[in-house]
């Protein structure tokens, strides 16, 4: 049997996906089933006077309306399941729909349950919401200053935590020979997966059962959550993710809506759908990023860091979304020193409520943040001290020989060669020779720029007894059920719940390799709460390494069991047979053999087993990875600014990447060319933006820029496998890599090209705009 | 956001001043005005049905005229409630004897202009486009009403 593991194949959920035969949330028709439309604030802050639905409730079709007032005994409100311990954090949660007040434009204040999705829609019109506005507060730095608005009377200065971790004694930045300080404005963004989020819920009245199809990374913490907000037992509702039309963190969150549509569909007895359009996800689907960083690098004249010191002001939005604390804490702040071996560390963290849509995690979540203040200080500590970024880096990087390296918040980087992920980086770009070109460039007055980043992710989440340390409310296991069938075909069924990640293609191969079938032969099956063990999801780069290795496991223990029958059908001991290219055959005498398709059907009909091994043939595993795991990359990204215009050409990237051991390297390359196009997005175009009164200004895509395709050059991309030893595939995750990479690599490109001007720093999105008035002001000073 | 907007009437300033605050001028050349009545506070009520882009549908406004520098100056306050948003205006309305056409004057209108939900997030992008349309309308249809007046 060929090798499949390492093999760039075709991924076999896409001739379903292409041919418009995908089975996605809205895709769900049920008979007599309504719609459900949600009227939501048009102001940031404001008290809610009275709401009048009798208007709505008399347009002939609609079936119901419900106010906050209706539901604030029935469902509860939506807990935050990541309580970040040590940081006195006060979490304010959602409810289903605001009763007294408002604190974000686009609050669901009340829905229409009505017989189309057209009469739902037209029905919100008909609700009268009086409104008393409030002055609102949009930003986090003025959300602390003392005369700011305060959104919850028991928060004082709106400040929801403090969070500290590491320690950097005063002395090493008293003595250091050179510090540089910059303040970074990680800009907030909106993930837009192509498909919106949406729920169909259906309710036996006879039975007591619920079943809730929603757009969900997770269905067994939406399960957990909706569970306890509606008061219905595990056994009783089942959550189905259907196929998933991207996420990238986005379906994390448990929202209101989903809960909002069970409950009607309980109340009323009738299957009940709810789709968020376009401009209704820009409002309601949790935001990201929005961390103001000031970071400050203590160093020496020769190049050698000694201390990264780091104050993160983060906008939580007007609500603690469900990850929404952990991500500006433990996922950005032991990361603070990245790839680099720095003795002291200091990160603290202060969590801001305003009058925002709640922001939660997207595609890296803390660690982009991380990265990016890393990256680009070190390029500064380099420009300040005459350096080039390069050797500053060299002089930096973790070396080879001391992987597992322990960062000083106590992270241990795997494995890896950090070194020659760079130089293989440096060849790929030609860098020597761009430098040359640039100082002609420059000569010309042409604006080239290069940009570097060495990035270091913290990914693959994650053992379960550090979940429960950093105040995870859940596990961070994974399950794997191998399950074969009498003809031998295989069904492996998952808790992780890919949503366009390709495991339904790599976790075949893996299984096909290991018990030497076709790859054909091998199906995915995941996403429903009622068919499989308890599992955490698809996030955090942790399906392959975590799931990945649960599904390692269990094929094994598939393959220990297989043995022990064919031993029994040989007559031969266990021991003497080797499993090998699907057979199991007797060592020395390889004609005695039987194949696994053969074994599979023995098993499953247990006519002849031996004793104490039980019928069928099926493996599980729940694996509990013991650390974390660490992709590393170096990316170099060329741009040219265009003076008169400020824009910014991007005319080469190149990215040498580190994630492991890679299974496919088709689908490898298309996640780190995915992740490109959304970092490189958020350095150049991306930006959430509210008007001073809290109103969302970017609330469809002619306002709110999305990469596109022509936007890029050809990314060349290249690897480096250094297998992770903390789980059994050697994987290390790879999502994530592009949006962590990319925002430094891009602005310290720019900034380059900009030095002729003396910009030191500009803040992401990097518009012509922005960049044309900082050539302007450059030339004035000139 | 702020909006700057000039219209010149072929008509003297006092003629101008005279009529651009009169109720009855205001309801006949307001687009799409379907009210327009004083209420004894002063402040007058309205009913807009507008339709130009984003700017949908029937809006309930309150207007108010304050501040008044005759004939010079004055200040429009403008509420609008519809489906689409809210809308809160303050314009400044500044006279002058119009520089290119003699015996003409010339009304500039510097206006802050705040706007809320759908207004908001679908329709800031064209909103300053979307304002001069209706204030040239409106201009444009209160000239023809006072040259009917004098």
């Amino acid at each position: 049997m060929t090798k499949v593991v390492g093999k760039p194949l075709k991924r076999k959920e896409d001739p379903k996906l292409i041919t418009g035969n995908g089975q996605f949330t809205d895709d769900i028709k049920l008979t007599g089933m309504l719609y459900m439309a949600v009227k939501r604030s048009q102001h940031a802050h404001a008290r809610i006077k009275r709401i009048s639905v009798d208007a709505a409730l008399k347009l002939p079709g609609v079936v119901a309306v419900y106010t906050g007032k209706d539901v604030q005994d029935k469902i509860k409100p939506i807990r935050s399941i990541w309580l970040v311990p040590g940081c006195d954090l006060i979490a304010k949660d959602r409810v289903p729909l605001a009763v007294d007040k408002v604190n974000y434009t686009g609050e669901a204040v009340a829905v229409v349950i009505a017989e189309s999705r057209y009469l739902a829609s037209d029905a919100l019109d008909l609700i009268d919401v009086v409104y008393e506005e409030l002055p609102a507060v949009v930003h986090q730095e003025a959300a602390i200053e003392g005369s700011a608005p305060v959104i919850y009377n028991d928060v004082p200065g709106n400040v929801a935590f403090t969070w500290k971790a590491g320690e950097v004694p005063e002395e090493v930045f008293a003595n250091a020979e050179v510090v540089v300080k910059q303040r970074f404005y990680e800009q907030r963004v909106a993930a837009n997966p192509m498909e919106t989020r949406g729920a169909v819920a259906q309710y036996n009245p006879g039975s007591g059962e619920l079943t809730l199809w929603c757009t969900s990374q997770n269905p067994h913490i939406h399960r957990l959550q909706y569970s306890e907000a509606l008061g219905i037992s595990e056994t009783k509702l089942r959550i189905i993710a259907p196929d998933v039309g991207g996420g990238f963190g986005a379906k994390i969150a448990v929202y209101t809506e989903e809960a909002l549509a069970a409950f009607a569909a309980m109340d009323l007895k009738q299957p009940v759908k709810w789709i968020e359009d376009r401009q209704e996800h820009f409002l309601a689907t949790s935001h990201a990023r929005d961390q103001v960083i000031t970071t400050e690098l203590a160093g020496t004249k020769d190049g050698k860091i000694l201390a990264i010191r780091t104050r993160n002001v983060a906008s939580l939005g007007a609500y603690l979304s469900t990850m929404g604390a952990g991500v500006p804490t433990i996922d950005f702040g032991l990361m603070v020193t990245g790839a680099y071996t720095i003795p002291y560390a200091q990160a603290e963290t202060i969590g801001v409520y305003t009058n925002t849509t709640p922001t939660d995690a997207y595609r890296g979540a803390g660690k982009p943040e991380a990265s990016y203040q890393i990256e680009r200080i070190v390029s500064l500590f380099a420009e300040k001290i005459g350096m080039d970024p390069v050797e500053v880096r060299r002089k930096n990087l973790v070396q080879k020989g001391s992987f597992p390296y322990t960062n000083p918040m106590g992270c241990n980087y795997d494995s890896g060669d950090y070194q020659k992920v760079l130089e293989q980086a440096l060849e790929a770009a030609g860098y020597a020779g761009l430098r040359k070109e640039q100082e002609e460039a420059r000569k010309n007055g042409r604006l080239l720029g290069i940009g570097i980043s060495t990035y270091v992710e913290l990914c693959g989440l994650g053992p379960s007894a550090v979940a429960g340390a950093i105040g995870f409310g859940g596990g961070l296991y994974e399950n794997c059920t191998v399950r074969v069938h009498p003809s031998g075909k295989v069904t492996v069924l998952t808790g992780a719940s890919p949503h366009g990640q390709g495991e339904g293609t790599t976790f075949a191969q893996v299984v096909a390799e290991k018990f030497g079938i076709p790859i054909e032969d091998v199906e995915l099956f995941h996403g429903d709460t009622h068919m499989i063990s308890m599992g955490w999801g698809t996030y955090g780069s942790r399906t392959t390494p975590v799931a990945g290795g649960a599904l390692a496991i269990a094929a094994d223990r598939v393959i220990e069991k297989a043995i022990k029958i064919a031993a029994h059908e040989l007559e031969v001991s266990p021991e003497e047979l080797k499993f090998e290219d699907g057979a199991f055959m007797v060592k020395g005498d390889p004609d005695k053999k039987r194949t696994f398709k053969e074994i599979a059907w023995s098993a499953n009909n247990a006519w002849n087993l031996p004793a104490g091994v039980e019928p069928a043939l099926e493996g599980q595993c729940f694996f509990d990875p013991p650390d974390f795991v660490y992709p590393f990359g170096a990316h170099i990204c060329v741009v040219e600014v265009d003076p008169d215009t400020g824009v910014v050409d991007l005319k080469k990237y190149v990215s040498v990447d580190d994630v492991g051991r890679i299974l496919n390297p088709l689908i490898v390359e298309g996640q780190v060319h995915g992740g490109l196009a959304q970092g490189i997005g958020q350095a150049l175009w991306e930006q959430t933006v509210y008007s001073e009164k809290g109103q969302l200004l970017s609330g469809t895509f002619m306002d709110y820029a999305m990469p596109k395709a022509k936007f890029f050059p050809m990314i060349e991309s290249s690897f480096v496998e250094s297998p992770s030893p903390v789980n059994p595939l050697g994987a290390k995750g790879v999502g994530e890599t592009g949006t962590t990479a990319a925002p430094s690599a891009v602005v310290n490109a720019v900034m380059d090209a900009l030095k002729p001007y003396g910009v030191v720093d500009l803040e992401m999105p990097l518009t012509p705009e922005k960049v044309w008035k900082a050539i302007q002001k450059g030339r004035a000073v000139k | 956001m702020r909006i700057e907007y000039s219209y010149t009437f072929d008509l003297p300033k006092d003629t101008v001043w005279r009529y651009i605050q009169d109720d009855r001028v205001l309801r006949s050349s307001l687009p799409g005005c379907q009210t327009f009545e004083e209420m004894p506070s002063g402040i007058y009520a309205a009913e807009l049905g507008l339709n130009t882009g984003p700017v949908k549908g029937l809006f309930s406004a309150e207007v108010q005229q304050v501040d008044q520098i005759p004939p010079t100056y004055y200040r429009l306050l403008v509420k609008g409630k519809g489906k689409p948003g809210e809308i809160d205006a303050v314009a400044d309305m500044i006279l002058e004897e119009a520089e290119e056409a003699e015996g003409g004057t010339k009304i500039t209108c510097v206006a802050e202009i705040e706007v809320t939900g759908v207004l908001a997030s679908v329709g800031q992008r064209v909103m300053v486009g979307v304002a001069k349309v209706i204030l040239g309308q409106f201009f444009k249809a209160a000239e023809k009403e006072m040259q009917n007046e004098i």
